[in-house]
Order: structure tokens, then sequence, then C-alpha cells
């Protein structure tokens, strides 16, 4: 019987980007949710508990505060999970480790992992989340547990105790193999995730939840990444909707906007 | 004097590194797959080139952690590519230092890498301050590759490592000829086309106007109507035209990420509220499948091609 751990963050929303009067981002109006492709992760772990038999475990580090005011959004992303298939969740949120760092959180899901006593056969994550986009937490864990990593998989397969996983690289798909226990991060094209159906999130809500503070875990390193600046991108797009009576005229006066914009030449 | 460790997977990656950092002080290049084919061409970089004899990422991982022990440089630098995150996460979280990536403006000064890199979907952008030593990751292009001054030397280079991630094949990806990258005009197409053959549209105005053809996700990742060299967006290709022409493209944000740095951006599609028109400069509410043939027509027209 093997275990499945999912990480799954609760990420800010890039599509609730709110500026300041100084052109910085007014984070505190941001709100969170799942990162989209830990969506996959979850959904693809749902997929592999029916070979390896065992329960799927998610980790949840909160790396955007203050904890008072993002709690509602945190649960919303675990349970999120939970209805989609997840067992048991575990979540640290604490303010002195906010805000986050790659760093901290790789050694938290890692204290988590060892005082919760989880040997998962498979530590799943999303290929990057989509506020931070780096791409690293799941390569720390690995190299932490010293497990076998396997990144950017968009399929996989179980067998025989080993994992088959094709890579999506920039130039080639690289088909590999490994022995589990493994640390694999996933791809969006790995599975099409289905919505909760409303049956699922009532039984979520019913599902064990821990949540813990940074004093619980062990090896928690500190965070080394210091934000100066996070300023909205000011794209002023003309927004120039072309009216005409007819097709032809839109038409052309499409070609003499662009023509005056210089990027095309008759 | 700041020693700097360059992981390259090609050649031109490692010039655009060296051009960020190679200024500082020492700077050797650890050259996997392609770069290692052309490692004495990034020798002449003036740098120690350390050309490994494998690219399979668990031996790039043992080379990289050989070299950072022997060396301890304070930045291991490189561009971002898909293998260079999956070895050097392993080296961050095996030491616990910063990584980024994507990065670009680099400054180096008192103890610490200060860079940008595109944040929240490409929506914003960070400034932030990471104490050395620490892995940045250059985003592609950011960089005119540095002057090759020539003096470098090459080291053979293999480790000893039976990898537990082992490669069974490699299939290299079909390409449509495309290089988006470098594109001056980008006709591209979404979900609006309702077959693969209707495309042949979007393909005549491309080649009126010399653009290349760009897509959507869908297109490329789930109908598979073109080549995923094709896909623009947050998972695909980030392109910067002075011309994006977007057709049947609804305007989800990973698409807009993948276009902002576009001079002007046309968005023609028959739904007014589609977020597309937000991001556009010019906007056409109109079928498409009405709209293309009259802007051929009337681009044929004004070009004496009719």
């Amino acid at each position: 019987m093997g275990d499945i751990v999912v990480l799954v963050k609760a990420a800010l929303n890039p599509e609730t980007i709110r500026s300041k009067p100084d052109g910085t981002v007014d984070i505190d109006a941001m709100s969170l949710k799942i990162s989209d492709i830990d969506r996959n992760a979850v959904e693809e772990a749902n997929r592999l508990r029916g070979i390896l038999g065992g329960k799927i475990y998610s980790i949840t580090v909160l790396t955007w505060g203050p904890v008072a005011k993002r709690t509602k959004d945190l649960n919303m992303a675990v349970q999120e999970a939970l209805a989609k298939g997840v067992d048991e969740a575990f979540i640290l949120a604490d303010d002195s480790i906010i805000p986050g760092d790659p760093i901290t959180t790789a050694s938290a899901i890692v204290g988590i992992m060892k005082k919760e006593g989880l040997n998962p056969d498979l530590i799943l994550a999303g290929e990057a989340t989509i506020d931070g986009f780096t791409s690293q937490v799941a390569g720390r864990v690995a190299a932490k547990l010293g497990l076998p990593y396997i990144s950017f998989a968009r399929k996989i397969e179980l067998k025989d105790g080993k994992i088959v996983a094709e890579r999506d690289l920039e130039d080639y798909v690289e088909k590999v193999e490994a022995p589990l226990p493994a640390v694999v991060t996933v791809t969006r094209e790995i599975n099409q995730p289905r919505p909760p159906t409303l049956l699922q999130i009532r039984r979520a809500s019913r599902k064990p939840q821990k949540k813990l503070t940074a004093s619980e875990i062990e090896g928690i390193v500190p965070p080394k990444r210091v934000f100066e600046d996070l300023r909205v991108i000011a794209v002023k797009r003309k927004q120039i909707i072309i009216e005409g009576e007819t097709l032809e005229e839109i038409a052309d006066k499409l070609i003499d906007y662009l023509v005056k914009e210089g990027v095309i030449q008759l | 004097m700041v020693k700097v460790l360059v992981v390259a997977h090609d050649e031109r990656s490692a010039g655009e590194a060296l051009s960020a950092f190679g200024s500082l002080g020492e700077a050797y290049v650890l050259a996997y797959g392609a770069a290692a084919a052309n490692a004495a061409g990034i020798a002449e970089y003036g740098v120690k080139v350390y050309k490994l004899d494998s690219d399979v990422t668990d031996v790039v991982f043992e080379a990289v952690k050989k070299l950072y022990e022997e060396l301890k440089p304070s930045i291991v630098a490189g561009v971002s590519s898909k293998n260079n995150k999956d070895v050097l996460s392993r080296l961050a979280g095996l030491y616990d230092i910063p990584m980024t990536t994507d990065a670009y403006d680099v400054e180096v000064g008192d103890g610490f890498v200060r860079y940008k890199r595109g944040a929240l979907s490409a929506r914003a952008v960070a400034t932030e301050k990471v104490p050395m030593p620490a892995i940045v990751l250059l985003a592609p292009r950011k960089y005119q590759p540095a002057e090759k001054k020539g003096g470098g030397s090459v080291e053979e280079l293999h480790v000893d490592v039976e990898p537990k991630v082992k490669v069974i094949e490699r299939q290299e990806k079909v390409r449509g000829g495309v290089n988006l990258e470098e594109a001056e005009i980008i006709v591209s197409v979404g979900r609006g086309f309702k077959k693969k053959e209707d495309l042949k549209l979007a393909f005549e105005l491309a080649e009126l106007l010399g653009a290349q053809i760009g897509c959507s996700r869908p297109i490329a990742a789930d109908l598979k109507w073109l080549s995923e060299d094709h896909w623009v967006g947050l998972s695909g290709k980030k392109v910067a035209p002075k011309l994006y022409i977007a057709i049947g493209i609804s305007g989800a944000p990973q698409h807009i990420a993948g276009i902002t740095d576009s001079k002007i951006i046309v968005a023609i599609n028959k739904d007014k509220s589609a977020q597309i028109f937000k991001h556009a400069d010019y906007g056409v509410v109109a079928d498409l499948y009405q709209f293309l043939p009259v802007l051929i027509k009337k681009l044929k027209e004004r070009m004496g091609k009719a």
C-alpha cells in the first residue's frame, strides 16, 4: 500500500491584481486560490491511488499573509484538494515565515513529512505555481529527501514498483524510468481536472485537516529572499474597437491604423 | 572578485550568462548537451569549460554538485530551461541556497544579487534580492552574448554515477519551422476556428504580411492542429513582435502573459466581451469567417496584388 503526498499551494490569484496609487501591487487586496497546475497534480494523484492503493495527503505552506486575513482563501484551496480526492490535509500557516521563500517552503514540507511520519511512494506537485512560477520547490524537496526527481511530466505510468514518465522538454520528450519513492512534477497536459461535484465538496468538509505552526516543525530554514518592489506592469493598450457600416470599411480602417503605426508596409 | 559557475545547456545560453555575470571575476562553465557539443566555441569567451559527457539530469546534477563543492562559486548562473530548473533546484535544496528563474537586470554587490523578474503571470515586475551564494537563471534573450575574447580552455568531465532516473528514449518534437521569438509579425489563431482546415484563412493572411503563425494553448496542446513551437503563452513562447494579430483567441491570462511585449496588438473576435479586447490596441468585433476574407482582399488590393 503506497501513499501519495500532493503539494498544494494557495497562490496569489494573478487575475485579482490591483495597483496602489504609487503603481505597486496591492498584495493585501488580492485573493488566494489553489494554484492551477496543482489541480492537475491532485487529479493525477487520484488516478494513481487506484494503482498504489494507499492514501493521499496534501501539504500546504502559506506564503502570503497575514495569516488572519488569508484563512478563508487558504481553507477554500485546501477544501478543493480534499473534495478532489485528498484524504487528509496538513497546513502550515505562520506569520513568522511570511512572506515565504521556496527555501522555507521546501524545508517546511520535509519537516512536516517527518513530524507526521509520512513515507509516501510518490510526491506530486505542479510544474510551477501561478504566482511565483520558479519551478523549484519540488526539486528542493527531492534533494533534501535524497529521492529521484522527475520534472515536467506529461504522462505517468506505475508498474512493478517503478515509475515511467514522459518529461515534456523544449525540444524533445524524454521517457524516463525511476524506482519509487520519487518526486514528480506534472504539466497541465497530463490530464483534464474536473471541478468537484457537490457531493464531493460536502464530503470534503468532514475530512481531517491538521493545522500546524512553525515552532512544531523541525528544520525550517527562514526566508532569505527580500522583496524590494512589486510593480504592476502598466501596458497601456489603446483598446480601440474599430466600427464601420461594412466589413470592408472596418478592414480599410484597420489597415490605415497599422500603416500609421508603422507595423505594416503596403 | 565574485566567482561564477555557469551551467549551460547550449552555446548561446553560456554567452548570455557570461554577458550578465562574466565581468565580475572568475567564470567557469559546465557545458552539457548542445553546449558540450560546442564546448570549444564557449571556451572562446575566455573561460574554462568543463565538457560533461552526459546530458542525463541525474548526471548533470552530480557534476554541478561536484563543481560547486570544488569551486565554491558565489553565483551559479544559467538561462532558464527546463533541465536547468530541474538540476539547479536540486542543488538549491541540497545546500539551502536561494534560487530564481527568468531574471534580468541583475546587479551584484554587498554580498547580494539583486534582479528583476516577471511575477503574477507576467502582470507585475518584482525586484528582489538574495544573499550569495545564489542560483540565478536568466530570462532567455534578455542579454546579448558576451564578447569572444579567446584564451579559454576545455576540460573533459566525467562523473561516475549511476542515474536513478534512467532515460529510456527521447523523441524529437515535431517542428513547424517557426521561430516566434524572432518574428516581427505574428498571426495567431485560437478556438474561434472550428476546424483545422479553416486555419488556411490565417495562413493566407500571414503569407501576405510576411508573418509567422502562432496559436493559443488549445490549438497546440489539446487539438494538436499546430506543433508546439507555435504555442504562445506562459507555458509556450513569450513573444515580442511589432505586430500581433490574435484571431479567435479569447485572451486567457496565460496567453496574455506571452504577448505583453508586443508593440501593437490586434484582436479579431466575434464575442465583444472577450478578454483579449482589453489587451488589444485595435479590436474588430466580427466573425472571423466573414472578416478575414474581406481583410485579405483589401490587403491584396492595397498591396497591388489583387
